[in-house]
């Protein structure tokens, strides 16, 4: 089944980063929603209908922000699938506009992390593995682990991932990190689940992103006529119950998530120009986009050291510099990767441009649940 | 002298203390083992003919880490080891009697008890790990 796609009217964030007490969550919010309707010419009356992602907001945070905005009244939801939060609220708005029940809706993640997460995050108390002690960089030291003995990959080939994603946002002012990294720097790391160290982890971060969807309606409401790019659709998938003792690294919650975007698309990875991956942690980057078939399985280690997933190879990943650099206020990354494909497909995207991006795909994962292989799982296209 | 609660698994069905075995759950039409036992069958997806089972206490390690940061209020650092059992099992547990850099892929381990928490009446909560080595208590 193919849905009508929604176009991107506008896309804004605020820098990613660690922000004092003051700067709340309603504040990030308001200011990235604010650049999103400024990039769309938008006006708050034009605006029908208000999607929030996040997963530590509280409740009706968005019906929060929504008071600050200026949207208050509004059909205000939110949504909460861990880190896939904000790409579930994108693909809520974008069905809602299919349907014909909205015709311009806005679109915020955000997340408020850096005054009441330490450590690391992890699954909800009440699940088993969280009784033993499982936390999400555990989760990854164990893939990481498994995927090396299997695969022949060097410690050095999962840090690349690191570095590559490092050097890309040097070119992206909205990343939390702007600096370069070198190899020996993410080895020499203080261990945090072996075998990965700091700098294979994402940051906790503060941030929030927005974007402006329009039903063909919607862009005559704000006068557009152009309609670049288009959000072709958003795939949802849950990791299922596995039996048995496969491979911890198959991924199949990623292939089952690709299956369903080019099935709601009618893209195919053929297709795809560009990534922006849930890189949560190095390792994640390399079996997710294995998963998806987009590298060949037991590949992604060695792909990311001969530079094929760098800005200029064969299929760039992150040039945003990805949840490792860009950092990761949780419920706000799937929305900021959409904004960096909005800037990609648009070809406004700086020295961090890929040359002739056309179609781009962004994918998270949210969450863990004892005994399946994810949470949620989203994978997203645009087109231009 | 005051009664004293006696002790219990930390959660219901999850594990029996006394030899320590953990429980699953299996389909009598696929033979299909789950850990923690499910009222489903991953398998074949029948709702009926699922019956507890007590698992093998002796496993190998399938993947392992060694976690030395953790949100507060949990001590590091630990090794935290997928663990497989005969059963076609996979366990998530802690693993002990081994110094982290010396555990292995393939390390044989065996089930034991450890103290997880006290309930409301002072009752001692059990939880599982596994031991390094294969030797098994009956």
């Amino acid at each position: 089944m193919t849905l009508a796609p929604a176009h991107v009217a506008g896309a804004g964030m605020i820098r990613f980063g660690k922000y004092p007490a003051d700067v709340t969550l309603e504040k990030m919010a308001v200011g990235a929603a604010r650049a999103a309707l400024t990039d769309a010419g938008a006006e708050l009356p034009h605006i029908d209908a208000v999607y929030v992602g996040h997963v530590f907001g509280g409740p009706v945070a968005g019906q929060r922000i929504a008071a600050q905005l200026g949207l208050d009244g509004r059909p205000v939801s939110n949504h909460e699938n861990y880190c896939a939060s904000g790409a579930t609220a994108l693909r809520e708005a974008w069905v809602a506009l299919a349907a014909g029940l909205h015709d311009v809706a806005l679109v915020i993640g955000v997340e408020k992390m850096t005054d009441r997460v330490s450590g690391g995050v992890r699954p909800d108390p009440g699940d088993l593995d969280a009784a033993v002690g499982y936390v999400m960089a555990a989760g990854h030291g164990l893939s990481a682990r498994r995927y090396m003995a299997d695969h022949g990959a060097t410690r050095e080939q999962i840090a690349a991932v690191a570095v590559k994603n490092h050097a890309h946002s040097v070119h992206n002012p909205f990343a939390h990190y702007q600096r370069p990294i070198g190899l020996d720097e993410v080895l020499s790391a203080r261990p945090i689940a072996e075998p990965l160290g700091l700098l294979d982890c994402s940051p906790i971060s503060d941030g929030a992103a927005a974007m402006v969807l329009c039903s063909p309606a919607g862009l005559r409401r704000l006068g557009l006529t152009t309609s670049v790019p288009r959000m072709l659709g958003c795939a949802l998938v849950s990791g299922s119950v596995r039996p048995g003792t496969g491979d911890v690294n198959e991924e199949d919650v990623s292939l089952r998530a690709a299956e369903e975007a080019w099935k709601l698309t009618g893209v195919g990875p053929g297709d795809i120009d560009l990534v922006e991956m849930h890189d949560c942690f190095t390792i994640a980057e390399i079996v997710r986009m294995e998963g998806l078939g987009l590298i060949p399985r037991g590949e992604g280690a060695s792909w990311t050291e001969a530079g094929h997933t760098s800005l200029g190879g064969r299929l760039p990943v992150n040039p945003s510099g990805g949840l490792l650099s860009r950092g990761h206020p949780v419920g706000a990354t799937g929305v900021a990767q959409a904004c960096e494909l909005t800037w990609q497909l648009r070809g406004t995207a700086g020295a961090r441009q890929v040359e002739g991006a056309r179609v781009g795909l962004s994918y998270c994962k949210g969450g863990t649940v004892n005994g399946t292989d994810g949470g949620s799982v989203t994978t997203l296209v645009m087109a231009r | 002298m005051p009664a004293v609660a006696a002790a219990r698994p930390f959660r219901e069905g999850l594990l029996k203390l006394a030899p320590p075995r953990l429980l699953g759950s299996r389909c009598d039409r696929c033979a299909t083992v789950s850990f923690p036992a499910r009222e489903f069958c991953p398998g074949c997806r029948a709702v009926d003919a699922i019956a507890e089972t007590e698992l093998s206490p002796a496993g190998s390690v399938y993947s392992f880490t060694v976690v030395r940061q953790a949100p507060p209020g949990i001590a590091v650092p630990y090794v935290l080891a997928y663990v497989d059992l005969p059963e076609g099992v996979r366990v998530l547990a802690q693993v002990s009697g081994v110094a982290p850099e010396e555990v292995t892929i393939g390390l044989p381990v065996h089930l034991e008890l450890t103290a997880f928490d006290q309930d409301a009446e002072g009752a001692d909560l059990v939880g599982y790990r596994f031991r390094a080595g294969s030797e098994v208590a009956a």
